[in-house]
């Protein structure tokens, strides 16, 4: 019995032991040993290029990156985007390889090369598996040195731009940064962008000229890391730049921004936005001045990530955002702050407030300590993680060397931010976060966001290519329009309509004129019968103007009908119709329009008989009897372009119409009369063809 | 989100000659030694050690995505995924991001269709932290009304974001879903961000029952790569998650979808857009199927780098387009059928139509006149170097061995994969591309800007 029970007692406490519980609190840390900057070898060679060889063996994979002074601020004005497009001819086209042999030759062995432009820096990249290393700086030396700069290639590079500059010009984001940055660096390069203009202003000479005296060795940067030795690297540069010389001429010294003296908000009307894309920022210092340490820690409780202010406010509390954001900027020359995020519209103010809020915090309170340890624990803590890649190694120390950040940059720059204290880090957000001359833009629709941005501080508007814009602008005003009487001769069209390509049914228009009178009716069968409208408009004879309107519609064996009078500014009478749930809403009509109102129904009437001209915009009011409501319809006439449907081919002006429940595109045949021809439906694979 | 590019396998021999480097690097690159466990409760482990640098990944994958969402729940995995970040028993809202990112780690997640990952990486010496941290949300995650609100809104903003403010992504996201009729494979026929009206319509409970049939240890696998002892990974493993209760295991999902049938056509307004845009999609098997090798290596020929058939022929030599992409499974790879999708952005002034006749005329070459030696050297070399370069950090490791658990037969195959890549031959290329980018099997968008976009 006893041994039993000592048995017993054994084995459960064997197992209580080994089923230790989880703890209720996070575990402490385990010990960590001291991590050290990988160390690296560099040389200033004889012809003044600066070398770095970071050596790493673990993978057998070797990247390149050669960096000169020849970024955007030395466009001459007038020709940005020549140091973007030298970049991009560089790669296309030498002595002895075309841009095709090129390009299947370094990525026939599953490497890559390209060349690209920042602001300050022109920087070209190649990188393989390691044992292509020769292969590497073959190519490197082959682009640097004798490049062609074909004016076929230019021209290809120009097209591509222009697309470029066109597709960034759709995307809010692009958007926000472009006009943000322009807005804040005024007339320093910084805040240059090409344009169309610019892009065609450069010539195969410019980008020769550039190349030539630009990419030169002395003050280059020339960083190597991955599975190579130094010894190796040396050879390799003396074979592929044997012989290259000379140095660039210094770069411009950079013009201050104009002196900004209040905080107004630029708001970018970007019609159509489902969010309000928020920037704001001021320019701050060169990249040397010591307060980064302090300020970086206070943008980093700020905004740092996650477990920073903007974010665990404006998302995690309130809701109104993915993401909200702050970082600093280091230039060359001088840097800018920013903070962003991204909101839906209608807290879009409120965003604003609250962002410019945390911004007073932080230069009125000290952090409290938690904070404090928290971004330090972050931006300090994470350096082991910083360090993993070959890639990542040079990149700091590329960035290190190109911005002039000194030689002990890297080695005390831990020590550097753990030493910052909170009074520290508020005089670097009173001298960094500049509260009253911050540069604020907003991307987003000017029609919901104008008002409520008023109220913040003052607001000036632009369009996405950067005109102005009145307030006015922003609600096309809806106004009567004369119709082309020439439209009210009696005609018949029959067109057929398509769901995913299948035809599913039809729909008949007239305009009749018994008599004196003018009437447009329209009926329509699809699938068969399933939906079925007979409708008829009754027209003033003189002006197209809507008298009456009768509309029957059976639907899955219920009907609706809709019966309506205008007359003296009203429309009055009653409306029924059958809703996809089978069931039928009815509503009783009694409502004052704005003069010129048409029916809703009389829309494919109404737009073939206005006068239609390329960039056109036409605001309308109109009366949904299925909603019970008005409510202004915009067409804007875009070019003409060829459609083909069953009636034939037509050169048709291509109408956007907003402002209905689903907006539509209408392409209404250019020559008299004039002929509705398309109808496609936003978001819908429901298209309507002539047939005859 | 992230590409659906998966290489595998390495044998040092076949390195292109004139290595500086000792073999044994070569030989050794991209091969990962792993260990596994099962917990009682079901949790897979599986673990691989690194001490290159002193940092470790601890990525979890729960078996459970988009495709286990039914209709009027789209975005529900999604909504999920940004729910786990909100607190549990232990933990506060807020206070998962303020551990990791004080302990200098950096942490996310995503959803894809088949799978949710959670992954954080961090300074070796807290990896007990990150361990605690998901043990604690599998078990004991806080649903409540104020953190669902909240997140709901969260989802709805990303949505705003990436999709609706954005030009060409709804386009994108259509032509993912378009191949696959919703009664037959409702698994892959919606998106994984889900439509605004199903997540209006989401309710707590819903979130709750999401909770009790995916997120538990037996749905789930941990991985674990970096610099760490094994003892004491097994250790804090058993200490933190062995109590977890297994649930039920949850009903598969089943998707019938086959090729065919014949091309259909899409034309969309793109209000956001000022450039037109052609999208072509084709339907392509499960990723474990034989054929999935010579139709990544035809991925790589069709669309990767300048190199490339689309590059060199639309973009250089007809200058019709500003850039074309080719896309397999762009948020990961798939159990069931999935997508191939070629994207290509019209320059100004070039008609979709015209652009799309080009993009289909490289599709159709490499049906008739297959690839050349130089383009399968090329697709194999590309491979190659990209699982070297995929196998580089301990995160890109740990994903590697939950792809290979997840969407292979064999874990080992992780270090044999490569090999298959490097036999596919020019004729199976030509044979993928006849079956697979068949006319009869094509669906084509054709994105148009609104008015007053385009032509300035």
């Amino acid at each position: 019995m006893k041994r039993a029970a000592l048995v017993l007692l054994a084995v459960v406490s064997a197992l209580r032991l080994s089923a230790q519980d989880s703890p209720t609190r996070p575990p402490r840390p385990l010990p960590l040993g001291p991590v050290r900057f990988p160390p690296f070898k560099e040389a200033i060679l004889p012809n003044g290029l600066a070398l770095v060889v970071i050596e790493h063996h673990e993978q057998p994979v070797v990247s390149v990156s050669l960096s000169f002074g020849a970024g955007a601020i030395h466009d001459p004005a007038g020709k940005e985007g020549l140091s973007d497009l030298t970049a991009e001819v560089l790669s296309k086209g030498t002595e002895t390889r075309t841009a095709e042999q090129i390009a299947s030759t370094i990525e026939g062995v599953g490497g890559h090369l390209s060349a690209s432009s920042g602001d300050d820096f022109l920087t070209i990249s190649v990188d393989a598996l390691s044992d292509q290393v020769e292969l590497v700086f073959e190519l490197l030396g082959d682009v640097t040195l004798h490049a062609t700069f074909a004016a076929s290639e230019l021209d290809l590079a120009r097209t591509r731009s222009l697309s470029a500059l066109a597709l960034q010009l759709s995307q809010p984001g692009a958007v926000a940064q472009r006009v943000f940055t322009s807005e804040l660096y005024g007339r320093n390069p910084y805040g240059r962008s090409p344009t169309r203009e610019s892009y065609r202003a450069v010539t195969v000479d410019d980008v020769a000229q550039f190349a030539h005296t630009r990419l030169r060795p002395a003050g280059a940067l020339l960083v190597v890391a991955g599975d190579v030795t130094e010894a190796q690297v040396r050879e390799l540069v003396a074979k592929a730049f044997g012989g290259w010389r000379g140095a660039p001429p210094p770069s411009p010294a950079l013009p201050a921004p104009a002196t900004r003296l209040v905080s107004d908000i630029l708001l970018v009307h970007r019609p159509g936005s489902t969010q309000a894309n928020i920037i704001v920022g001021n320019p701050t210092t060169l990249p040397t001045d010591p307060v980064y340490y302090a300020g970086r820690i206070a943008a980093q409780v700020l905004g740092g990530g996650p477990d920073s202010r903007l974010f665990l406010i404006l998302r995690e509390q309130k809701s109104w955002t993915y993401g909200a954001y702050a970082s600093l900027h280091r230039h060359r020359a001088l840097g800018h702050w920013q903070a962003t995020a991204e909101v839906r519209t209608d807290v879009a103010d409120s965003a604003l407030v609250e962002l410019l809020h945390q911004i007073d915090r932080m230069r009125a309170d000290v952090v409290p300590d938690s904070e404090l340890a928290a971004a330090k624990g972050f931006l300090v803590g994470s350096f082991p993680l910083t360090i993993e890649t070959p890639n990542q190694i040079a990149s700091q120390v590329a960035n290190a060397k190109l911005l002039g950040l000194g030689d002990d940059y890297l080695r005390l720059y831990r020590e550097r931010l753990t030493a910052v204290t909170a009074l520290q880090a508020r005089a670097a957000a009173v001298r960094l976060f500049r509260r009253n001359a911050l540069t604020i833009v907003v991307v987003g629709d000017g029609s919901k966001l104008y008002d409520r941005l008023k109220a913040i501080a003052p607001v000036r508007i632009i369009d996405v290519d950067d005109k102005p814009l009145t307030p006015a602008a922003l609600n096309p005003v809806a106004a009567p329009v004369a119709l082309d009487r020439a439209q009210f001769a009696a005609h018949s069209d029959s067109a057929r309509v398509l769901v995913q390509g299948n035809a599913v049914g039809f729909t008949v228009s007239e305009v009749r004129r018994p008599g004196d009178s003018l009437i447009y009716a329209e009926r329509s069968n699809l699938g068969n019968g399933a939906f079925r409208q007979q409708t008829t408009l009754v027209l003033d004879p003189a002006d197209g103007v809507v008298r009456q309107v009768d509309q029957v519609t059976t639907q899955q064996g219920q009907t609706g009908e809709t019966h309506l009078v205008y007359a003296a500014g009203r429309v009055k009478g009653s409306s029924s119709a059958p809703q996809p749930d089978g069931s039928v809403k009815r509503f009783d009509v009694d409502t004052a329009l704005p003069p010129g109102t048409f029916d809703e129904n009389a829309v494919p009437f109404v737009v073939p008989a206005l006068p239609l001209a390329p960039g056109k915009v036409f605001a309308m009011t109109f009366f949904t009897p299925s909603e019970n409501a008005i409510k202004v319809l915009t067409f804007k006439v875009g070019a003409p372009e060829t459609v083909s449907v069953p009636a034939g081919t037509f050169q048709g002006f291509r109408i956007d119409a907003t402002g209905s429940r689903v907006p539509f595109t209408m392409y209404v045949s250019t020559d008299v009369p004039r002929r509705v021809v398309k109808t496609e439906f936003a978001g819908q694979p429901f298209v309507v063809e002539l047939v005859k | 989100m992230r590409s659906g590019v998966r290489v595998a396998g390495v044998v040092g021999v076949l390195l292109i000659g004139g290595a500086w480097r000792a073999p044994a690097l070569a030989a050794q690159a991209g091969r990962i030694s792993y260990e596994a466990f099962t917990l009682p409760n079901g949790l897979h482990v599986l673990y691989s050690e690194d001490h290159s640098t002193p940092i470790v990944s601890v990525d979890v994958w729960y078996n459970t995505g988009s495709r286990n969402e039914r209709p009027s729940r789209s975005g529900f995995a999604h909504l999920f995924e940004h729910m786990m970040f909100e607190g549990s028993a232990h933990v506060k809202k807020g206070e998962h991001f303020q551990l990791i990112s004080r302990a200098g780690g950096s942490e996310n997640g995503s959803t894809a269709e088949d799978r949710t990952n959670y992954y954080e990486t961090i300074p070796s010496n807290r990896l007990n932290l990150a361990l605690w941290l998901e043990a604690d949300r599998m078990r004991s995650l806080a649903i409540t009304d104020e953190n669902f609100h909240n997140q709901r809104e969260t989802v709805k903003e990303e949505r705003r974001l990436r999709v609706d403010n954005q030009p060409y992504a709804p386009a994108f996201i259509d032509g993912m879903t378009w191949p696959f009729d919703s009664a037959a494979c409702f698994a892959y026929a919606h998106t994984v961000i889900g439509s605004m009206d199903d997540l209006n319509a989401a309710q707590l409970s819903d979130v709750q029952a999401f909770f009790d049939t995916y997120y538990a240890p037996n749905n789930a696998t941990l991985v674990v790569v970096g610099d760490f002892r094994p003892l004491e990974l097994r250790r804090f493993v058993n200490q933190y998650f062995s109590e977890i209760p297994r649930h039920a295991d949850p009903s598969p999902v089943s998707c019938s979808s086959k090729l065919g049938p014949g091309t259909a056509r899409r034309e969309l307004t793109d209000a956001h857009a000022n450039l037109p845009a052609v999208i072509r999609i084709y339907r392509v098997p499960p990723h474990a199927h034989p054929d999935t090798p010579a139709l990544e290596l035809l991925n790589v020929i069709l669309g990767g780098g300048e190199s490339s058939r689309l590059n060199v022929a639309v973009v250089r030599r007809e200058k019709a387009a500003l850039g074309t992409q080719v896309a397999m499974n762009p948020f990961d790879s798939r159990r069931g059928p999935g997508v191939l999708l070629a994207l290509a952005i019209a320059n100004q002034g070039v008609d979709p139509l015209k652009l799309d006749t080009l993009v289909s005329a490289q599709l159709d070459s490499l049906r008739t006149t297959g690839v050349t030696s130089e383009e399968l050297a090329k697709a194999k070399n590309t491979f190659r170097a990209g699982f070297i370069h995929g196998r580089e950090t301990t995160l890109g490791k740990a994903e590697e061995l939950q792809h290979y658990d997840m969407f292979h037969a064999s874990l080992a195959e992780i270090n044999t994969d490569l090999d298959r890549f490097l036999a596919v031959t020019a004729e199976d290329i030509r044979r993928v591309a006849g079956k697979y980018l068949d006319p009869a099997n094509a669906l084509v968008i054709l994105v148009k800007p609104a008015a007053g976009g385009g032509a300035k």
